[in-house]
């Protein structure tokens, strides 16, 4: 994040967006402000923390990455795929247990090399093909998806027990506060980047890159490297956080990781990293994950029947608005309510930030 | 005088607080062409942004043809003839002529498509009232700058505009464009056209304005006839404080005798295609050599190529008898050839802080590997303090600053390591005498303590004041060579326009 000489309002709206929802949830959710919800948030934002926190490096330097969904998906996939091997713990994982560390290792390693040279591999034509990023990476997005295709025959496989533990396990703190292991992996993800990016020479020529390329060109900062190393960067986060969703999931399939690209590029952007690089950072990123997530579970809570029973109506209009079809398909309402919300929180976050400039 | 066109009252414009306008008043009779003038900062551009309807939260009031506007929009400004031709150029390079002139106005057949034929005759119709006889089907980008601005002229007066406003138009031109452009004023007054004409250049201000407003910090100086001012009088209303008369007005300089101190820098048989061709030339530690050409003489591409910031088809670049590594800005930075650039939107990231700027090329050697705020603070607020900069506030935001503090936050990013040859294209554009004056004293500087500067310009009178050799340009090749003689801006202009 920046220093500015000034303060402004534009510059704490994600903050307020994120105290604004949790007020509303509390008011019509009840229990809503209670350690449980808190460790559900926890859990269901670890996947998007990782994928974000990588992401973030991309936008910062002025370029984006499509292929993270889709790299997450391979990546899940491959691990699944080798991990059904004979030589680890063979079909569907039933000799889990003959398999050691070394095996889990390599199972879980070898996707994550994987991920890196797809990330290598965009960045590079990325910059000497002169081509946007958004196209290298969409085309990346299509050979990745494929390729998990091609890998499982369209079938489920099982992954090691070190990622369904890391996906599930949680330490019991106090109360109903349960922390997840795979919280305690983002956070340390998102720290190791923040660090990165507020304190090494690295970070420093990510900003610059993005704020103004031909500026850090002509400072002798190898910006194409720079470009290299955020796609890479971003690809690996977005492999580990496919095989920690599959983790969480318990097993790998084709239909997972298809939202974490717009999730995760809705996350940064919610916090008030600019689409346009060199403005923004991880702590912007975290506030936009936590709000994302907190949007998202708390409309998973929300019974809108109970809701409309505890007001105070008139019988006749409960009766007939319990019978609404908008209350008894309130579910297949959600992402209509997701977009809206998010759609005002970003419209609110532009207005406020064109006023400061 | 009768009725003014334009009439402003008590503009008052603030920014966060602080006051970038204060009661400032401003008129324009028809047919007149009114000069501004003011140090960077001044004001200027803001007051010119409040009439293109930039700045609507504006104070004061604003009358055309005595009628009371408000000018909250571009599109209002326009709709009330008021057209802005902007210093760097908004045309779309890659549009024809015709498609840049008629924007937002095509004439379109009876089906809704463009009529092209109509379109290309009434751009070929408006430019020819100009005296400007181009083929309006080629692509804006393929004309010289001068054409380009009166095709942007063009395109206002197409719009309906009675009031111009032009933007430090001859900046980038050479002397007999900036000519052309001078006529196509005058032609313009005679229609009736009102001008306003903001110009760091005062002879050509004097020239061509009726009435010179003079604005400083915020405030309106005077507004007199040119008929009674002169260069000296404006200036000390500028700078608001006696100049000497020396100062800016170099119109000849004695060259010093050739230095005889080791070459530190070589350039052999430079070329590419299209920009320079064949140039060879050396500089010597503690030389200033200057290379003046009119715009697209080649020098300053060849100045960005010698820094490493464009890569050449064949030549050696020599730096202290090692060769340098050519199209490579690490490598160059490495063996301390630094390049300062014409386009500070090239070499300063607007919206980062200063600090961030300053420290962006010596990153590892300033600070060491593990950044933190309070290092760089301490790093940063010497050299700005050093360089002049104000305010020397590292967390400032680049964009922030005025264009001569811009220019000293790249000086300062240079100090930060060795500089061996500092390259320097346009050092000074659009700066008022005061900071142009502080910037070239860090250059003088860093010359005196044994840098070889190579000194690439359109401007004569920056080469003749700070230059102790001067080569000229034309047409990618080296016309003439001034060492150890008398020479005055008209040998310059004359040698820029040998073969």
């Amino acid at each position: 994040m920046f220093d500015r000489s000034r303060l402004h309002l534009g510059d704490f709206a994600p903050l307020i967006t994120l105290g604004v929802l949790v007020l509303l949830f509390a008011l019509i959710v009840d229990d809503f402000l209670s350690l449980g919800t808190l460790s559900l948030i926890l859990k269901q934002c670890a996947v998007l923390a990782i994928a974000s926190a990588g992401l973030t490096f991309v936008l910062l330097c002025a370029e984006i990455d499509l292929s993270v969904g889709m790299v997450a998906l391979l990546s899940a996939c491959l691990c699944g795929v080798l991990w059904e091997q004979s030589w680890a713990a063979g079909p569907k994982g039933a000799d889990a247990n003959n398999a050691g560390a070394a095996i889990t290792a390599l199972v879980v390693g070898a996707p994550l090399l994987m991920a890196l040279a797809i990330g290598w591999l965009s960045g590079k034509l990325t910059v000497s093909s002169g081509l946007p990023s958004f196209i290298i990476t969409l085309a990346m997005m299509n050979i990745a998806l494929g390729l998990a295709r091609f890998l499982t025959r369209s079938e489920k496989f099982a992954v090691p027990p070190a990622l369904t533990g890391l996906g599930n396990d949680t330490w019991k703190l106090l109360g109903d506060l349960r922390l997840p292991k795979s919280a305690v992996l983002a956070a340390a993800v998102v720290l190791l980047a923040h660090l990165v990016l507020q304190h090494t020479r690295f970070g420093r020529y990510i900003y610059m890159t993005g704020g103004n390329r031909e500026a850090a060109r002509l400072a002798g900062v190898r910006t194409d490297r720079i470009v290299v190393a955020c796609l890479s960067l971003c690809a690996v986060t977005a492999g580990l956080a496919g095989m920690v969703n599959a983790g969480r999931l318990n097993s790998v399939s084709l239909d997972q990781n298809a939202e974490l690209l717009l999730d995760a590029v809705a996350c940064v952007v919610l916090g008030g990293t600019s689409l346009f690089g060199g403005e923004g950072g991880i702590g912007r990123t975290v506030i936009g994950v936590l709000t994302f997530t907190t949007l998202k579970v708390g409309l998973n809570l929300t019974n809108v029947e109970r809701l409309i029973k505890s007001w105070p109506l008139p019988p006749s209009w409960r009766e007939s608005w319990l019978k609404a079809s908008w209350v008894t398909q309130f579910d297949l309402l959600r992402p209509f309510l997701l977009g809206i919300v998010l759609l005002l929180a970003l419209v609110i976050h532009g207005r406020l930030v064109k006023r400061r400039d | 005088m009768s009725v003014p066109l334009l009439d402003c009252r008590g503009i008052t414009v603030r920014f966060g607080g602080v006051a970038a306008l204060e009661n400032v008043d401003f008129d324009l009779a028809p047919g007149e062409i009114h000069g501004l003038v003011g140090c960077n900062g001044a004001g200027k551009s803001t007051l010119m942004k409040v009439l293109a309807g930039a700045v609507p939260h504006y104070e004061g009031r604003v009358h055309i043809d005595a009628a009371a506007v408000h000018l909250d929009s571009p599109r209002e400004a326009l709709r009330r003839g008021i057209a802005m031709v902007y210093q760097e150029l908004s045309g779309i390079g890659q549009l024809s002529v015709a498609e840049n002139l008629c924007l937002g106005r095509q004439p379109l057949t009876r089906y809704g498509s463009i009529a092209w034929g109509k379109m290309y005759r009434q751009a070929e119709a408006a430019l020819s009232e100009l005296d400007v006889h181009i083929d309006v089907r080629k692509k804006l980008a393929e004309y010289p700058l001068v054409v380009r601005q009166m095709v942007e002229i063009a395109r206002g007066l197409h719009s309906g505009a009675r009031i111009l406003i032009l933007d430090e138009p001859t900046s980038a031109l050479s002397l007999p464009e900036a000519r052309r452009l001078f006529a196509l004023m005058k032609k313009l007054k005679d229609r009736g056209v009102a001008q306003v004409f903001i110009s760091h250049f005062l002879e050509d201000v004097l020239a061509v304005c009726d009435r010179v407003t003079v604005l400083r910090d915020g405030q309106r100086i005077a507004t007199k006839p040119a008929a009674e001012l002169t260069r000296r009088s404006l200036i000390d209303d500028m700078v608001g404080r006696r100049v000497d008369a020396a100062g800016q007005d170099n119109l000849e300089a004695m060259l010093p005798a050739p230095s005889a101190s080791p070459v530190r820098l070589r350039a052999e048989k430079l070329s590419r295609a299209g920009l320079f061709d064949n140039v060879s030339l050396q500089v010597r530690a503690g030389e200033c050599v200057g290379l003046y050409g009119f715009v697209g003489a080649g020098h300053q591409e060849l100045a960005q190529a010698i820094a490493g910031a464009r890569t050449v088809d064949s030549g050696r670049i020599v730096v202290e008898d090692r060769a340098l590594r050519t199209g490579h800005v690490p490598a160059a930075v490495d063996r301390g050839v630094v390049f300062v650039a014409a386009d500070r939107g090239r070499s300063v990231a607007r919206r980062a802080p200063v600090a961030h700027n300053v420290t962006l090329a010596h990153l590892n050697p300033a600070l060491g590997e593990w950044l933190t705020r309070a290092k760089e603070a301490a790093v940063v607020r010497p050299i700005l303090e050093r360089v002049g900069c104000k305010p020397p506030d590292p967390r400032k935001l680049a964009g922030l600053l005025s264009g001569g503090n811009q220019q000293k936050v790249v000086l300062a990013k240079w100090l930060l390591g060795p500089i061996r040859v500092l390259v320097l294209e346009e050092p000074t554009r659009g700066m008022d005498v005061h900071a142009k004056r502080e910037v070239m004293q860090l250059v003088a500087e860093q010359k005196a303590s044994g840098a070889a500067v190579l000194l690439a310009s359109t401007e004569p009178e920056l080469l003749l004041a700070y230059a102790d050799r001067i080569l000229t340009f034309n047409r990618g090749r080296i016309t003439r060579e001034f060492a150890g003689v008398k020479v005055t801006k008209s040998d310059l202009m004359h040698a820029a326009e040998e073969t």
